[in-house]
């Protein structure tokens, strides 16, 4: 398992344009990945109604949690993503 | 057709394109969700809510309705108009709202958009949905508020 807390760079936050790409990410992962926002519920990071509902905001800080094999590689393009400033769009 | 098909129907009115003609590689690719996309009639008009359900999300620029099955359908009205800021767009109904398909949900305008050097192309997404789960999606030709655009499996 590997587990990041992280402050959303993107500037719209984790919507359409962002979201995809990292739901897709989350996706690459064999086994369960979540992201929950401050303090709140984790939820399915695989899942793009998830995410968009979780309504993220730029400065807004996350926590992504991937289970299973790969979870280091996961993690990092899935932080890679959050952190990248230039997504714009969304 | 199952019992539980949901007819998802025209959020605004216009020509559908589909969405591999919207100006956004993760639309056009159906990353965000297989669909379809309607290019709106240009002026002031209301875009509607696609299927009964939950408002999960309403932004000026984009919303999110959740069928009671759990579907959600995301309408972005228009491409990188969450730019704007809200500015042109007003919200005619709450986020948590139960909403039926056809209800106004936000007054907008195509045409400043455009003007705006924006297009205001609408994708009209099922998130979550395998491509297969859609039938009969209405790709081409004229469409007015409330028509099919596809049918979800």
């Amino acid at each position: 398992m590997a587990v990041r807390r992280i402050t959303v760079a993107a500037e719209v936050g984790l919507h359409a344009r962002p979201a995809a790409l990292f739901v897709r990410a989350a996706g690459k992962a064999p086994g369960e990945v979540t992201v929950a926002k401050g303090v709140g519920e984790p939820v399915n990071a695989k899942s793009i109604l998830a995410v968009l509902s979780l309504d993220v905001r730029n400065g807004d800080e996350i926590t992504v949690r991937v289970e299973g094999d790969q979870a280091g590689q996961v993690l990092d393009e899935l932080v890679r993503l959050a952190e990248t400033r230039e997504s714009a769009g969304g | 057709m199952t019992e539980s098909a949901r007819v998802v129907r025209a959020p605004v009115a216009g020509r559908a394109v589909g969405l591999a003609a919207v100006p956004d590689q993760v639309f056009a690719q159906a990353m965000v969700g297989p669909g379809t996309a309607i290019d709106p009639a240009r002026g002031p008009g209301e875009a509607v809510a696609p299927v009964d359900g939950r408002l999960v999300k309403l932004h000026p620029h984009a919303f999110v309705v959740v069928d009671p099955a759990g579907r959600g359908v995301l309408v972005h009205l228009g491409v990188d108009t969450v730019e704007l800021r809200g500015e042109g767009f007003e919200l005619l109904a709450a986020e948590g709202d139960e909403v039926t398909a056809g209800r106004p949900l936000v007054r907008w305008d195509p045409a400043a958009v455009e003007s705006g050097g924006r297009s205001p192309i609408c994708p009209v997404v099922a998130l979550d949905a395998e491509p297969d789960r859609l039938a009969h999606l209405v790709e081409s030709g004229q469409v007015v508020t409330g028509d099919e655009l596809f049918t979800w499996m």
